[in-house]
């Protein structure tokens, strides 16, 4: 612990600290896969139709009801298995829509600072100061209350914002050395950007998307609560919806209607990022 | 480091932003009222339950929303933004438990023969807030001023109003155009009376505005404090003419949603909350002591709309098989717990004196299946969707998000369709989108940009069953609030007489008629009224009185119980 | 450099103009109408002409483009008009709400910078240890949490549950505090949002700064300077933490301007009176001049922070201020 910073890292330590990361890195795999499992197996595992009236609305936890019912007397656990599917599915797809732009337009940025970095950063202060519950409404009353609309929405929240992160990396990686006699030998952009700019990057965009995912699951959940995305499909976000507006944060269904979906949400987030962190390893070790 | 200094800047900023804030509300309150807030030293009557203690009795009420100033020309909403304007007015009349207008600060209210004519004599000795005499003028000054400065409520209450005149002393006499049966529910319960001083000079109201120095009226509280989007403090008048109130202080608070009003009650925060309470707390609120409900059937209603102008919904079969196949009763039991009263599918509500106890609806999904069997609408391609014209029956049925239980029976509505050959795809969008596609504008004319949706009325509709044209009627002009297109000739021809008809037992019969219609040929489907409930700590005040079709929320639950009609 | 300077300024010109612009377009683009707001009161028992009055009153019928103009002549004049709920001037909305946002705000930036840098440092010093591990974990747990989720059981709890703090608004009402006990009633009120919110906000100030440690550990120059002999704290203070700021202050003036949009999901669970709720419910209710003014104030605050990151950026990070000069 109290060994010196200036001392290189020791090999078997290194080796140590790779073990405890691939084991985090498994269970955030095991976590997640056990989540998709979920959305892609839930009318098998799901004890009922999470759409089906099954039984008296705001019933506690029975042997028939792991979880009760809710307000309507839909079985809540079979909601909560449901629910992955939508979450998971706005969660990724929206995380990968900001991934993709925000990541290249981060690097193009900061690589060319001049005239296309200054185009894309200025359109970047743009989409950052939208004001985003009008574009909400707007994006809804044109393309309809769907999930892709979510997705959109989402995804054009989000991806600014790493864009500008990775646009900072780059730039202070353009001035290090290396890339700097890559371009004074006359070597391609492309390859610059390749082999010395992306490899370097790549920690930190990843670590954006495995933000992305998690803001993308939560944002989800928050449009949700302010009534603005779609109550009717079932996802964690929703069932947060109908905790909220029926009362049951303030009654005992709270612990298993509220805390349920939430800690999903949770855990959803873990996974990724445990899985991000051994990824980051592989992809990085030098640091 | 830099940027710690740059926080610590900022933090620096803040704080003095704050400071400066709290500093500005507490200098920018208005100075209360000079012995307003003396405790309730009732003369001559004994309030039943208030304690005779020198403790003040101060009410903590909690709303959803802000209502900016309250006075007639700035309330927000109709509930219970207009409750709480006629804690500060007085009407000449004014509705008892049993929602009849008694009069009040009439003293006497008669009518003519044939209803066009009605005269109003008003009670001797009341004064404004400020100490000046409320007379007759005043009233006269009230009514033009509202038929001038037209905005809402009160000049449609006044339409048809030819003159107000005084009459005598203390006697003012209204004439209307033609008939008016229910001229003292619909006007003389329901528009306060001004003060001539304060608002004579005042011009363009709805586009003036206002402090609250202009809240002068005669009521039993007056607005001392009002700081926007958190709370208002109203003291009580201890010269009121009926005797001081039973609360001397009533403080309101403004909430973000319904959430954060029930944590505050639990909390003991606030001891009434003047919204409804939803369905699934009343049992929890009631348990928890000393909390207490008070419950009754109110007039606001849930509906189904369609656009009665265009296929299939122009088709009564179609229309009859939708009224039909709707369980109401399985939509009160799941989504009201019960607290509801079921629909009548010809509007009136089974409480209101003119109900019609041969309207009752009818759940049958094998007569609607057949209804519609026989009307041609088959389901060729088996796919459990009937077709009309070609097209599946299959619609997008829009509801406002923020209506949490209204999502909730659309959900129903459209699993209850599914029986019956017909797809509803539930689409949950924004309020004002809603209000849009369903009400474009506002105005009828602007047409209709859905096909099924939700919809509700607040209590005055149902309250003003004389004015039943205005919901069924063809003619854009009368039935302006008629959203789903409908026009039938008959029941056009029946509202039309109904609303001149003066002798009593003719317009019943007429009324009869009318439920009787509507419920056959379905300008919509109604599906429930819902009951309204209100949380209240009977600790701190426990004399809440339920206005049957209005709640709790008016200035009789705070009077001494003598003073109440 | 000046030119450099005057040309930055130039951009951010054009950027606060193509913002302004959606700011307008945006807001009427979305179905529905002010006129509820307008009348004030029950809208459907308006007559057609008294509709047609007071929508010619509110100028809304005028051609968009001349909507238009109008609204720049405000900005340009810098009176913000009336709202169309209240017909209050909206500076007064404004100056009522951006103090109490700005509280919550402030409170939270300042609380997750403390905590989020040091605790990044401590984390990337000791990278891959049980504490790094521990810490990693559990703020990424952290930011998984739903604000509102987080909210309402901390309401939950504290407010309903063991009545210790109160659940909503910014001042008990009507309770005539002064002085000392005024400033109490503050901060007891501020506690349960801002704790939500610094709880929410530590993670990202903490995983930036770690990262970014990480990265500068990892440079050439660090290890140059460690085989020059420097000492260790001279190496943490001197270099690293140093250079490693750079993205964390960005990180930390994006979300302080962020904050001038309010906080909408914690105001609403708090019914705490902030700027997020003025928007949220203008939005609701088609009060297009409030809207226009909050966003006006969000685009300028957000636009000044990027400018501030813009120039501050060179100076906090030697290695591009190496390179420009």
């Amino acid at each position: 612990m109290s060994d010196s910073l200036v001392a290189p890292p020791d090999r078997s330590k290194r080796r140590r600290f790779r073990g405890i990361a691939d084991k985090l890195g498994i269970l955030g795999i095991f976590i997640v896969s056990a989540m998709i499992l979920m959305a892609v197996f839930a009318p098998w595992i799901a004890p009922y139709d999470p759409t089906e009236r099954v039984g008296r609305p705001f019933q506690t936890p029975s042997a028939e009801h792991l979880l009760g019912t809710n307000d309507v007397g839909q079985d809540l656990l079979s909601e909560l298995i449901f629910g992955a599917r939508v979450s998971l599915t706005v969660g990724l797809v929206a995380a990968l829509v900001a991934f993709i732009i925000g990541t290249t337009v981060g690097v193009l940025a900061g690589y060319y600072p001049k005239r296309i970095g200054t185009v894309l950063m200025r359109t970047v202060d743009v989409v950052l100061i939208l004001p985003f519950l009008p574009l909400l409404i707007v994006l809804a009353a044109y393309l309809g209350r769907s999930l892709i609309n979510t997705i959109l929405v989402i995804g054009i929240l989000i991806w600014a914002a790493p864009a500008r992160v990775i646009r900072s990396q780059v730039l202070s990686l353009r001035s290090r050395e290396y890339v700097l006699a890559a371009q004074t030998m006359g070597a391609p952009d492309r390859w610059a950007i390749w082999r010395h700019v992306l490899p370097r990057t790549a920690l930190l965009a990843t670590s954006t998307f495995v933000r992305a995912v998690s803001t993308a699951i939560l944002l989800e959940a928050a449009l949700s609560f302010l009534g603005l995305g779609d109550p009717i499909q079932k996802s964690w976000g929703s069932m947060l919806f109908w905790a909220q507006t029926r009362g049951a944060f303030l009654t005992p269904a709270w612990k298993w209607w509220v805390l349920p979906p939430g800690i999903m949400i949770m855990l959803a987030s873990l996974g990724f990022a445990f899985i991000a962190f051994a990824v980051e390893e592989r992809i990085n070790p030098r640091l | 480091m830099m940027s710690s200094k740059k926080v610590l800047w900022i933090l620096t900023v803040c704080l003095a932003l704050v400071l400066a804030a709290c500093g500005g509300s507490d200098t920018g309150d208005t100075t209360t009222t000079a012995g307003g807030d003396e405790p309730g030293t009732t003369s001559g009557e004994t309030p039943d339950t208030t304690e005779p203690s020198d403790d003040p009795v101060v009410v903590r009420a909690a709303i959803n929303n802000d209502e900016d100033t309250i006075n007639p020309y700035t309330y927000v909403t109709g509930f219970p933004g207009w409750n709480m304007l006629m804690m500060q007015y007085d009407s000449l009349m004014q509705f008892d438990a049993d929602g009849v207008p008694q009069p009040w600060l009439a003293e006497t209210v008669e009518a003519s023969e044939d209803l066009a004519t009605w005269t109003v004599t008003i009670v001797d000795g009341v004064t404004w807030h400020d100490g000046e005499p409320l007379t007759i003028e005043d009233v006269k000054f009230a009514y033009d001023y509202f038929l001038t400065n037209a905005a809402g409520r009160f000049a449609r209450d006044l339409a048809g109003v030819e003159s107000v005149e005084i009459t005598g002393e203390r006697e003012v006499t209204i004439s209307l155009a033609g008939p008016s049966p229910a001229f003292d529910q619909v006007a003389l319960g329901d528009i306060p009376i001004i003060p001539q001083h304060i608002w004579e000079t005042i011009e363009g109201p709805s586009e003036a505005t206002f402090d609250i120095d202009v809240n002068i009226g005669s009521g039993p509280f007056k607005l001392v404090e009002y700081v926007p989007d958190q709370s208002y403090r109203f003291e009580a008048n201890p010269d009121y003419f009926l005797g001081a109130p039973a609360v001397d202080e009533l403080v309101v608070v403004i909430f973000a949603d319904d959430a954060g009003a029930l944590a505050a009650i639990r909390s003991g925060e606030v001891d009434v909350i003047f919204d409804r309470v939803s369905p699934e707390q009343i049992e929890l609120l009631d348990a928890q002591d000393p909390l207490d409900i008070s419950q009754g059937p109110e007039f606001t209603t849930q509906m189904i709309n369609y656009d009665a102008t265009k296929a299939p919904f122009d088709d009564i079969a179609v229309r009859q098989a939708i009224d039909l196949a709707v369980d109401r009763q399985d939509i009160v039991d799941t989504v009201y717990l019960g607290a509801a009263t079921v629909g009548s599918p010809g509007w009136v509500h089974p409480d209101k004196p003119v109900y019609n106890p041969d309207v009752a609806a009818v759940y049958d999904v094998d007569a609607a299946n057949a209804l519609l069997d026989d009307a041609g609408y088959a389901d060729t391609d088996d796919d459990g969707i009937r077709e009309f014209d070609g097209q599946p029956m299959s619609f997008e049925y829009l509801t406002n998000a923020e209506d949490s239980l209204r999502l909730r029976i659309s959900e129903l509505v459209s699993e209850m369709l599914a029986d019956i050959g017909i797809e509803v795809n539930v689409a949950s969008v924004e309020s004002s989108t809603w209000e849009e596609a369903v009400w474009p504008g506002f105005d009828i004319n602007n047409g209709r940009n859905y096909e099924m949706a939700m919809w509700g009325w607040s209590a005055p509709v149902q309250a003003n069953t004389i004015r039943l044209g205005q919901l069924v009627h063809g003619d854009p002009g009368k039935g302006f609030l008629n959203l789903t297109g409908f026009d039938d000739p008959d029941l056009n021809a029946l509202v039309d007489q109904l609303e001149v008809e003066g002798d009593p037992e003719t317009a019943q019969q007429l009324l009869n008629d009318i439920q009787a219609q509507i419920a056959e040929k379905l300008p919509f489907v109604l599906l429930a009224y819902p009951d309204g409930a209100y949380v209240y700590n009977s600790d701190v005040y426990g004399d809440w009185e339920f206005i049957a079709g209005q709640g709790i929320v008016s200035k009789v639950s705070l009077l001494p119980a003598a003073a109440r009609p | 450099m000046r030119r450099a300077g005057l040309n930055r300024l130039g951009q951010y010109l054009i950027v606060f103009v193509v913002a302004v612009t959606l700011n307008f377009i945006l807001p009427r683009l979305m179905p529905g109408n002010p006129l509820a707001l307008i009348a004030g009161v029950d809208v459907g028992l308006l007559t057609p002409d008294q509709r047609a009055e007071i929508i010619e009153a509110a100028g809304l019928n005028e051609p968009l483009i001349s909507q238009y103009f109008d609204y720049w002549k405000s900005i340009l004049t810098g009176d913000l008009g009336f709202s169309y709920r209240s017909g209050r001037p909206i500076s007064e909305l404004i100056a009522e709400r951006l103090p109490w946002t700005l509280l919550l705000a402030g409170g939270a930036l300042v609380i997750s910078a403390f905590f989020g840098i040091i605790l990044g440092a401590i984390s990337a010093w000791r990278r891959g240890k049980k504490l790094d591990l521990g810490l990693l974990s559990s703020m990424i747990a952290l930011e998984s949490l739903p604000s509102f989720w987080l909210g309402m059981l901390l309401i939950s709890l504290f407010s309903v549950s063991w009545g210790l703090l109160p659940s909503f608004g910014a001042v008990t009402p009507a309770s005539d505090l002064v002085g000392w006990d005024h400033v109490r009633d503050v901060i007891e009120h501020a506690i349960l949002p801002v704790a939500t919110l610094s709880v929410l906000s530590i993670p990202g100030v903490y995983l930036t700064m770690r990262y970014s440690m990480l990265e500068v550990l990892g440079e050439d120059f660090i290890r140059t300077a460690r085989a020059k002999g420097a000492s260790e704290t001279r190496v943490l203070f001197g270099h690293v933490a140093r250079n490693a700021m750079a993205p964390v202050v960005t990180f930390l003036a994006i979300r302080l301007a962020f904050a001038f949009g309010g906080a909408v999901i914690i105001e609403t669970v708090f019914s705490y009176p902030g700027l997020g709720r003025l928007v949220f419910e203008s939005v609701g209710g088609r009060d297009f001049p409030v809207m226009q003014a909050a966003f006006l104030v969000f685009t300028v605050a957000v636009l000044l922070a990027n400018l501030a990151a813009d120039f501050l950026y060179p100076l906090l990070d030697p290695r591009t201020r190496a390179r420009n000069e």
